[in-house]
């Protein structure tokens, strides 16, 4: 695979981030390629402040990072007009070809687009955003998605949708997911952990939450 | 440009507009009918010149204002904002593109407006309807270029200070341009003062802008060297207010 279709996030040793003051440091340099990399942290530990700063809406504190690919960042209260409904959304933000892509996954987690989008609940509200934001994936380039909270108000068959989504893509997108799991078994090969103000990047063939939530204490 | 595309279905779909195009078709017809013009036929006409551009300018004033500054607010406290700005789409382009949906609504709306008043009211005589053409297209341009610049910087205001604030600022400040300086403008004839005299001269004349006077009265078309200067006018206004929108908008809220 081309240089230009892999995406990079490179977190350079002494990377400080943060509102003003230093909220979380990276002691180590952390380099991120295409695939899924779990974000966690207890609340307020600097996830959000992390991902706002990767996607160049925040300045960082201190250091250096780097982010290559097209970038898409999803804030967690992202939302959309409420008198529109999924189906204008997606026809709206999406290209021609996608489109109808888009609609078949939305009938299959059983998003009605044609309802208003004021009056879905909020997991339905986050599956509109989150199918925006992967049928926006540019496939002749190195994509870049920070996800803050997508599993927040999502069912198991939505998530694990999603989850089959992200497995068939390819290199070319890297997922940088911020989330609070809710079973031990999920599976986090990769997992960006804040931690004492100290960001460090865990991987593992059959790392689970269960192993890495008695790091979060 | 999605959030150009976003912005349009989201008017679309608000269905507000609707009212407001049947109001610029309908009323001009209906308001001479009730109005003291039913007594005299003949005056039918020039009730029809004032409704059609008075329907034009309210929907402009009320609707169009309050479309740029809820869409305005609603990007930046939504999150979309912050999302386009990390897809690429830099301020001033999403400022541009919020923009270009609303004026996407009130151009039709305004040339609507402009057909009726040019169709529907035009002087019997032929020899007046180079005239008539000419006069209606001046102001046609005219107002669109006035307003223009108030609709952007109703998106921008909104989106730094709230919906409420962008629209009633731009909404005052093109009441007092209409009307309030003209207020001014005899009140200095009547007593010069220097302070007064300095607000007149950096208050925006949109009162310049408006042609009703000229369509009901058929003085004719604006003559060229002075309605060059008028767009000129128009144009630096446009150009402070595209200013001060930029810095003004905001992709994210405060909050």
């Amino acid at each position: 695979m081309s240089s230009v279709t892999t995406p990079l996030i490179r977190l350079g040793a002494g990377l400080e981030i943060g509102y003003g003051a230093p909220l979380a440091r990276s002691g180590r340099e952390i380099a991120l390629t295409g695939g899924t990399h779990f974000l966690l942290a207890r609340n307020g530990r600097g996830k959000t402040t992390l991902l706002r700063t990767l996607a160049r809406t925040l300045k960082r504190v201190s250091g250096e990072f780097e982010a290559t690919g097209f970038t898409q960042y999803l804030p967690e209260d992202l939302r959309f007009d409420p008198e529109i409904s999924s189906a204008a959304i997606f026809r709206a933000m999406l290209p021609k070809s996608r489109v109808a892509d888009a609609l078949a996954l939305a009938d299959k987690i059983e998003l009605d687009t044609k309802k208003l989008y004021g009056r879905l609940s909020t997991g339905n509200r986050r599956k509109a955003s989150l199918i925006v934001a992967e049928f926006s994936v540019q496939p002749d380039k190195g994509n870049i998605l920070l996800l803050d909270e997508p599993f927040s108000g999502l069912d198991a068959y939505a998530r694990h949708a999603f989850e089959e989504l992200w497995h068939q893509t390819g290199g070319h997108v890297l997922r940088l997911v911020s989330c609070h799991p809710d079973y031990d078994a999920m599976p986090m090969p990769s997992a960006v952990v804040i931690e004492k103000g100290e960001i460090s990047h865990l991987t593992g063939e059959h790392q689970t939450w269960s192993s890495l939530k008695a790091l979060l204490n | 440009m999605r959030l150009f595309r976003l912005t349009v279905s989201t008017i679309f779909r608000r269905k507000a507009w609707a009212v407001c195009a049947f109001a610029v078709i309908a009323l001009p017809f209906v308001l001479p009918m009730i109005s003291m013009a039913s007594e005299r036929p003949a005056a039918i006409m020039m009730a029809r010149i004032q409704a059609s551009w008075a329907t034009v300018l309210v929907t402009t004033l009320m609707w169009g204002l309050f479309s740029a500054a809820r869409q305005g607010e609603s990007n930046s406290r939504s999150g979309l904002g912050e999302y386009f700005l990390t897809t690429g789409v830099s301020s001033t382009r999403q400022w541009f593109e919020i923009w270009l949906a609303v004026m996407t609504f009130i151009v039709p709306i305004t040339m609507i407006g402009t057909s009726i008043c040019l169709f529907f009211a035009m002087p019997g005589d032929p020899a007046e309807h180079a005239m008539w053409w000419t006069t209606n297209l001046q102001f046609l341009f005219l107002f669109l270029l006035a307003m223009g610049p108030l609709l952007g910087l109703s998106v921008a205001l909104a989106s730094r200070f709230g919906g409420i604030a962008g629209f009633a600022l731009t909404l005052g400040l093109a009441v007092y341009g209409l009307y309030g300086v003209a207020y001014l403008d005899n009140m200095l004839r009547l007593e010069p003062n220097a302070i007064l005299s300095g607000i007149w001269k950096f208050s925006p004349q949109y009162r310049w802008a408006d042609l009703t006077q000229r369509l009901y009265f058929k003085q004719g078309p604006i003559a060229s060297q002075q309605f060059w200067e008028l767009v000129a006018y128009f144009a630096g206004i446009f150009a402070v207010y595209t200013g001060i929108s930029r810095l003004c908008f905001r992709t994210k809220s405060l909050a």
